[in-house]
C-alpha cells in the first residue's frame, strides 16, 4: 500500500512542487532569520536569485553549528507562541540542538511518518509498540503520531526495562516493534535468555528501525532473531530535519525513499561542497520545504550515501537515498587509512563464530595508532583447543585485514560482557585525544 | 569416557569465581579442574557430577559452554604409576593433548583425566595394557 499520492507523481510534477515550496521558502528565510540573510548577503544572493532547482546549489549550507550558535530559537522563522512543540537533540557534544513545530508542522511531519510506516508494512491493524526513549528525542514521538496516524494501536514503552517490555509484548500481542536496530537486536536476546522465542512466542510481525544506521548483516541477524518472515526495514531522519519521516525503506528494500516532496536532497564532496551527479557516493544534504518554524536549507547531514532515481517496483517514484555506509564524522582516521566503523562491522557480522555487539578502541602506542576490536565469542564447538579459538582471531583479523588495509588486535570477550545501548550504540572509544 | 565441561572464560579478576559459584549455587560438585595461565582468555575444563545441567545453568547464565569425551585412567597411588601409562600413549603413536587430575576422592585410587588426539584408539589401547578406564 502507497499512503500519499505524492509518492507516485511523475518527475516533472515533483519537480514542479519542490521549485514551488523552495522558492516560497528561501523568501520566507531571507525575510524572517537573520542568520540566514546574513549568510545569504554575504555572497549576494537575493530570494529572487532562485528560478530554478538548479540554482539550489548557489544557497549556502547549513550546518550543526548554525543551531549552536543560535541556541535556542535563532534559526526559528515564527514567533515562539506559534510553536506547538519544541525537541532537542541529545547534544552529546556542546549545547543540544533545539527544534520547533507549528500546528502545520506537526501536521506535516505526521504525515511523513505514516507513509514511512505505510513503506515498511505497518497497516491500522498493526499493535505498535515504540521503544524509543520517550522525551525531547524526536524519534519516540514521531513515529508515536505517525502510527497513530495510520490507526495503529500505539504502545509508549519507551526504551529500557527489556523484562518488561517483553511481557507487554506478549500480553499485548505486539505486531510492530519501533526501536534502534541495536536495542531489537539486545530484547531479542534478553527474550531468549527468558525461554521465550520471539519467532514462535512473540506476533512482532514487523521492524521499523532508526535511530542509527542498520546494515545488512545485521538486516540479517534480524531476521535469525524474529523470524525470517519479519518485515525488517529502516527509516531516515535527524531532528534538524524534522525528526524522522524524511525517507525509508519500501518492502523491496532498495534503498529509503525520500519523501521528496516535502525535501530536497542533494550529494556534495564533504570536501570541495561540490554537489556530485546522481548515483555517486557522497555527504548527504537536505533542504526542507514544507516547515514553518524551521525552515532548514542545505543541511549538511555528515551522513554517507547516494541517491537512485529509477523508479522503484513498490510503485513509487521517489529518489530513494542508499542506505548510510558511514558519516563523515566518524570516520577514524588510523595510521592515515580512512576507516569507517560500519566497514568493520560489515566483517564482524559475517563471522559467525561470534555476537553481532563489537567495540573499537583507537588508541597511540610509541607514535602509532592501534585498534583493538573487542568481539563476544558466542561458538561452543572452538572450545576443544586453544588452537581453535587462535585460529578464530586470526581469522577475522585477516578479513578486516583485506576490508580495511590494516592491522587490528581482536580480542574475545564473554557473551553479553560488552556494553548494550538502547539508543545510539556507542561503539568506538578513540582514546587518542583524551 | 567421562563427560568434560569446557568453559570460555575471560582472563580477568573474578572470572573463575563467576562460573564456581554458579555451581555451588545449583549444588553441582566439582570433581576435577584445569586452567592454565593465557594472556587474555581462557578455557577452563571441569568434569562434575551433573554434566548436563552445568552446561544448562552455566549456559543460562551466558557462558560459552562445551560438553565433550575424555578420558579417566585410574592409577595406583606409587611413583611410576603416570609414567607406565604415558608409554602405553607414546608407544601407540598417540599424542596428549592435555591432561589433569582429580580432587580428593574420598581413600579411592586417583584418577588422571586426558584428552588425546584419537580418543577412541586411546581408549582401547589403555584398556588392552590393563590400565583401568573409567567408563
Amino acid at each position: 500500500m502507497i499512503w500519499a499520492k505524492e509518492e507516485t507523481l511523475s518527475r516533472r510534477e515533483i519537480e514542479e512542487i519542490q521549485l514551488a515550496k523552495l522558492k516560497a521558502t528561501v523568501a520566507r528565510v531571507y525575510e524572517k532569520v537573520p542568520a540566514y540573510r546574513a549568510k545569504m548577503d554575504e555572497i549576494g544572493m537575493k530570494p529572487e536569485h532562485v528560478q530554478s532547482l538548479a540554482d539550489l546549489k548557489k544557497l549556502p549550507f547549513t550546518v550543526k553549528k548554525d543551531f549552536r550558535d543560535n541556541y535556542p530559537f535563532g534559526l526559528f522563522a515564527v514567533p515562539k507562541e506559534e510553536l506547538v512543540r519544541i525537541h532537542a537533540s541529545s547534544g552529546t557534544t556542546g549545547k543540544p540542538t533545539v527544534v520547533g513545530y507549528t500546528r502545520n508542522d506537526m501536521k506535516m511531519w505526521t504525515e511523513n511518518v505514516t507513509r514511512i510506516a505505510v513503506m515498511g508494512g505497518a497497516t491500522e491493524k498493526d499493535v505498535a509498540q515504540i521503544c524509543f526513549g520517550y522525551g525531547m528525542f524526536t524519534g519516540a514521538l514521531g513515529l508515536h503520531f505517525g502510527l497513530e496516524n495510520l490507526g495503529a494501536t500505539v504502545c509508549p514503552t519507551s526504551s529500557g526495562n527489556t523484562q518488561k517490555q517483553l511481557m507487554y509484548m506478549k500480553d499485548f500481542g505486539t505486531t510492530l516493534l519501533v526501536a534502534t536496530p541495536s536495542y531489537a537486536l539486545h530484547i531479542g536476546e534478553v527474550a531468549k535468555e527468558m525461554g521465550i522465542d520471539p519467532k514462535k512466542d512473540l506476533k512482532v510481525k514487523i521492524g521499523l528501525f532508526g535511530g542509527e544506521g542498520m546494515t545488512e548483516p545485521m538486516r540479517q541477524e534480524m531476521y535469525k532473531l524474529w523470524g525470517e518472515d519479519m518485515k525488517v526495514t529502516q527509516n531516515y531522519g535527524m531532528s534538524e530535519l524534522i525528526g524522522p519521516g524524511v525517507s525509508g525503506e519500501c518492502l523491496e528494500l532498495c534503498g529509503m525513499h525520500v519523501n521528496e516532496d516535502h525535501f530536497i536532497p542533494e550529494i556534495i564532496d564533504p570536501v570541495t561542497g561540490e554537489v556530485l551527479p546522481p548515483g555517486e557516493k557522497g555527504e548527504l544534504v537536505i533542504t526542507c520545504l514544507s516547515k514553518e518554524a524551521l525552515p532548514v536549507i542545505r543541511y549538511r547531514t555528515k551522513d554517507i550515501s547516494r541517491l537512485m532515481y529509477e523508479p522503484c517496483k513498490c510503485g513509487r517514484t521517489t529518489v530513494r537515498m542508499e542506505n548510510l555506509s558511514g558519516r563523515s564524522d566518524d570516520m577514524l582516521i588510523i595510521r592515515g587509512v580512512n576507516v569507517f566503523p560500519t566497514q568493520i562491522e560489515e566483517v564482524l557480522l559475517g563471522v559467525p563464530e561470534i555476537g553481532p555487539h563489537y567495540e573499537i578502541i583507537v588508541d597511540r602506542k610509541n607514535h602509532l595508532d592501534t585498534m583493538e576490536i573487542k568481539v563476544e565469542f558466542t561458538d561452543d564447538t572452538l572450545l576443544d583447543s586453544y588452537a581453535k579459538l587462535g585460529a578464530l582471531e586470526k581469522s577475522i583479523k585477516s578479513r578486516l585485514k583485506v576490508v580495511l588495509g590494516l592491522d587490528a588486535a581482536i580480542k574475545l570477550v564473554a557473551p553479553r560482557s560488552l556494553q548494550r545501548f538502547e539508543g545510539k550504540a556507542k561503539r568506538v572509544t578513540d582514546l587518542r585525544n583524551m | 569416557m567421562l563427560k568434560q565441561i569446557s568453559v570460555f572464560v575471560e582472563n580477568e579478576v573474578g572470572s573463575l569465581g563467576r562460573v564456581t559459584g554458579v555451581l555451588r549455587r545449583e549444588g553441582i560438585n566439582l570433581r576435577a579442574i584445569a586452567s592454565y595461565d593465557t594472556p587474555e582468555f581462557g578455557i577452563l575444563r571441569m568434569v562434575v557430577d551433573a554434566p548436563e545441567q552445568c552446561k544448562e545453568v552455566l549456559t543460562r547464565e551466558g557462558f560459552v559452554v562445551k560438553i565433550s569425551e575424555v578420558l579417566a585412567v585410574e592409577l595406583v597411588d606409587r611413583p611410576g604409576e603416570l609414567d607406565r601409562v604415558l608409554h602405553v600413549i607414546a608407544d601407540a603413536e598417540l599424542t596428549v593433548n592435555y591432561i589433569y587430575s582429580f580432587v580428593i576422592r574420598n581413600e579411592k585410587s586417583p584418577l588422571m583425566v586426558m584428552h588425546l588426539d584419537d580418543m577412541e584408539k586411546a581408549d582401547r589401547i589403555l584398556k588392552e595394557s590393563g590400565i583401568a578406564v573409567i567408563d
